[in-house]
């Protein structure tokens, strides 16, 4: 018998044991995984190099206040500005207040310019151009609700006092969301008892490397006016929305160090009594002549290869789940994605490998310190 | 006759070590259980305990909160002296036309922005509202840029001590004194006077109109103000526009759920786990047990109660662990309104009966297979096992 073998038998001779721990570690791992992603889903807003180039401007006081149109003029001729577009969210209801989706206002001619990432079939792009009522939606929520390029929907306003008849002209698909719908700043304003109001300019710029310099400059062009800005990089934007949730993250990743730490525990106890039981055998062991060190090493080699079982089980298992459940549709659209990465995955297996070390100290310090003879000793 | 229970006892005690790792894994996940839920709880308390059963809310038709509410002069002019609104003793009506703006503020910390609600509220808001307290200076003169806030938003905000300022754009506000609002959701929340924030948020219109009708006027009175055709408004009881913000709420709760059913499942496996090593290691007493004459079935019952036991030892460790959570003061985010809540973690004594029940579930789960394992074994391979 290879030494291997030896290993693998040893593993499995308490199949029940073995197939009990490997389960709980799985659905820790499972469950730490899970949590990672919603962590990382929270706190890191997708990027891309095209969101680089974008900075949100808003009001000082909060987004609850507006601004006026004719600021978009001004801030157009500054230099370093490639397109400066409307932006207003509109935040109204689709039949019942659960379908919540974001809904904007925008310049239609300058959406796909700025959002560059989204792409869409160029005739539907034209169609909803030309027609002021017409609106594009993301593809996730084009399926949500079943419509179809060419359906009439009503959303009825919460925010503003209108109600919008819209026709939906076309689908895109990638960029950061694929679940808001984009609708003509012009008929928004038609409607509006109060024209020319403007929630945020949603800029995006030559250059990466004018943002500072145009940041300070559009707040100091407009400080001392009626309404004073704030203008930030579109990330900063979202990590502001982001800190909002208050200590969510300190929760998620406290609860994640809590499963990592019942893990050890449950999994080191598991190891330890694995090991008294056979305190005889390894008492034989080393009375046939195998040293400290590889008694030891057949211990960690077994605890090792039960933890990466359980931690394979659990971080694969989430892939494969999250992979292929609709997130977006369960969680009611709080979560736009759910990607588990490499990286977390990455993370979860080396939590796994971790734990199969940490769990094999102590059988691996009381099998050093048994004495031969008493382990022989031993009756059972 | 039952196996004695210091039987089980003894035997825990003696395997100690596998007693103490699957107690605290029990007791963490209770631990956690508790705490997301104690969570969910408070942040619903607030909200299910704000507003006065007497009070109509009056907002815009179509407006979901009265953040993006709307309510013009003419309509405040037109409902406030309906009749069915009680008076105070100067016959002054009992109506309080409102405007709630949100601003960006600094946290304490500086660690980073929040929304805030900055109300601006009139002289009778304090009659309509009595869960809100002055505990510290005054309350703010009309005409002057001067505010109270929450003694919560006094302690998470920079700059909102009474006698500090802070500024929203280009408005500086005196802190002049800090209230407190029992729990409610006005404890995240600045107060000012309506006009003064009208003219410093450069509005023209209010967002809402909080009222009391005379007793037994409510139904009428709401009936009479959402079919006046010059009014585009909805009136709902103020208790009902705040239970319908606790969205927030039960998405933690789902998270609380989801959490202690996966983890709980772990729990039962190394419960399960330690209780099959225990009926392993006592064969042969089971063995001898049953010679003395007890039944299968008491040997199934003593290992089903051991484990139990074990379990709820840590369920009772898990809800110790969550108590000094209680009360603690956190913050997180309203939809609706589109700012900050402050609120604090609510342990009740039937959220710790829910833990320690949870434990006593992963306990059965957990020992029933093992028990029955122990009740199956043959007498005379039992007694032969060294």
């Amino acid at each position: 018998m290879t030494i291997h073998g030896f290993i693998l038998r040893n593993a499995l001779r308490n199949q029940r044991r073995l197939t009990l721990t490997v389960a709980s570690v799985a659905l820790s791992l499972f469950l730490f995984v899970t949590l990672q992603t919603a962590l990382r889903e929270l706190t890191q807003p997708a990027t891309s190099e095209e969101a680089a180039l974008r900075i949100v401007v808003r009001h000082k006081v909060s987004l609850g206040n507006v601004l006026p149109v004719k600021y978009q003029s001004r801030i157009e001729r500054m230099p370093g500005v490639a397109q400066c577009m409307k932006l207003t969210w509109f935040g109204g209801i689709y039949k019942d207040e659960a379908n919540f989706f974001p809904q904007f206002a925008v310049d239609a001619d300058k959406l796909f310019p700025v959002f560059a990432e989204s792409t869409i079939d160029p005739l539907q792009r034209e169609a909803f151009v030309k027609e002021k009522t017409a609106c594009v939606v993301g593809a996730k929520t084009m399926q949500r609700f079943g419509w179809k390029v060419g359906d009439r929907i009503t959303l009825l306003g919460t925010i503003w006092p209108v109600d919008l008849e819209l026709i939906i002209r076309g689908v895109y698909h990638g960029g950061i969301d694929e679940t808001n719908l984009f609708f003509h700043h012009d008929y928004f304003d038609e409607l509006m008892p109060r024209k020319g109001l403007v929630g945020t300019f949603w800029l995006k710029v030559t250059d990466a490397s004018v943002i500072p310099g145009l940041v300070e400059r559009i707040d100091h062009t407009f400080r001392n006016t009626e309404a004073e800005t704030k203008t930030e990089t579109e990330r900063a934007f979202q990590l502001g929305f982001i800190s909002m949730f208050g200590n969510i993250k300190l929760l998620l990743s406290s609860i994640s160090s809590v499963i990592v730490f019942t893990l050890i525990l449950v999994t080191a106890s598991t190891m330890s009594m694995t090991i008294r039981e056979r305190s005889r055998e390894i008492a034989v062991l080393k009375a046939v002549g195998f040293d400290s060190r590889q008694v030891v090493g057949l211990i960690l080699a077994e605890s090792f290869g039960l933890a990466m079982a359980g931690g394979l089980v659990g971080c694969l298992g989430a892939w494969l789940v999250f992979g292929n459940i609709d997130v977006y549709s369960l969680s009611r659209g709080f979560f736009v994605k759910f990607d588990v990465t490499p990286h977390i995955i990455l993370t979860g297996l080396l939590v796994a490998a971790a734990l199969g070390v940490v769990s094999c100290l102590v059988p691996a310090y009381t099998s050093i310190r048994a004495s031969v003879v008493d382990g022989l000793k031993e009756l059972d | 006759m039952a196996i004695p229970l210091k039987y089980n006892l003894r035997n825990l005690r003696v395997r100690w070590r596998l007693t103490l790792a699957t107690t605290l894994g029990v007791a963490l996940v209770v631990a956690v259980f508790v705490m997301v839920m104690a969570l969910a709880r408070g942040l619903k308390a607030t909200y299910v305990s704000t507003g006065d059963p007497r009070n109509l809310l009056v907002l815009r038709k179509g407006s979901t909160a009265d953040t993006s509410s709307q309510i013009t002069r003419d309509e405040v002019r037109r409902i406030k002296y309906l009749a069915g609104i009680a008076r105070d003793e100067h016959g002054e009506p009992l109506a309080s036309a409102e405007i709630v703006v949100l601003a960006t503020m600094e946290r304490i910390d500086l660690s980073g922005t929040a929304n805030v609600l900055v109300r601006g509220v009139g002289s009778m808001a304090l009659t309509l509202r009595p869960s809100v307290r002055l505990v510290e200076g005054r309350l703010f003169q009309p005409g002057l840029r001067e505010c109270v806030v929450s003694r919560k938003i006094a302690d998470r905000f920079a700059n909102c001590r009474a006698g500090q300022s802070f500024r929203t754009g280009k408005t500086v506000w005196h802190v002049v004194g800090i209230f407190d609002a029992a729990r409610t959701a006005y404890d995240s929340e600045v107060w000012v006077d309506t006009e003064e924030a009208r003219k410093a948020f450069n509005r023209d219109f209010y967002g809402s109109i909080l009222l009391r009708p005379v007793n037994e006027a409510a139904a009428d009175l709401t009936k009479r103000m959402e079919s006046d055709r010059l009014l585009q408004i909805r009136v709902l009881p103020e208790t009902e526009y705040f239970r319908d913000q606790t969205r927030t709420a039960g998405l933690i709760q789902f998270m609380g759920a989801f959490l202690a059913t996966i983890m709980s499942i772990g729990a039962a496996f190394s419960a399960m786990n330690t209780m099959y090593a225990a009926v392993g290691a006592r064969t042969r007493e089971i063995g001898t047990l049953r010679v003395l004459g007890f039944r299968r079935r008491d040997i199934y019952l003593s290992f089903l109660i051991e484990s139990v036991l074990l379990a709820l030892v840590g369920g009772a460790l898990g809800c110790l662990l969550s108590l000094p959570l209680n009360g603690v003061a956190t913050g997180t985010f309203n939809w609706t309104t589109f700012s900050e809540v402050a609120f604090e973690f609510r342990i009740t004594g039937e959220l710790l009966a829910k833990g320690l029940a949870f434990a006593l579930v992963m306990g059965a789960l957990g020992g029933l297979l093992p028990a029955r394992a122990a009740a199956r074994k043959p007498v005379l391979d039992a007694l032969r096992a060294v």
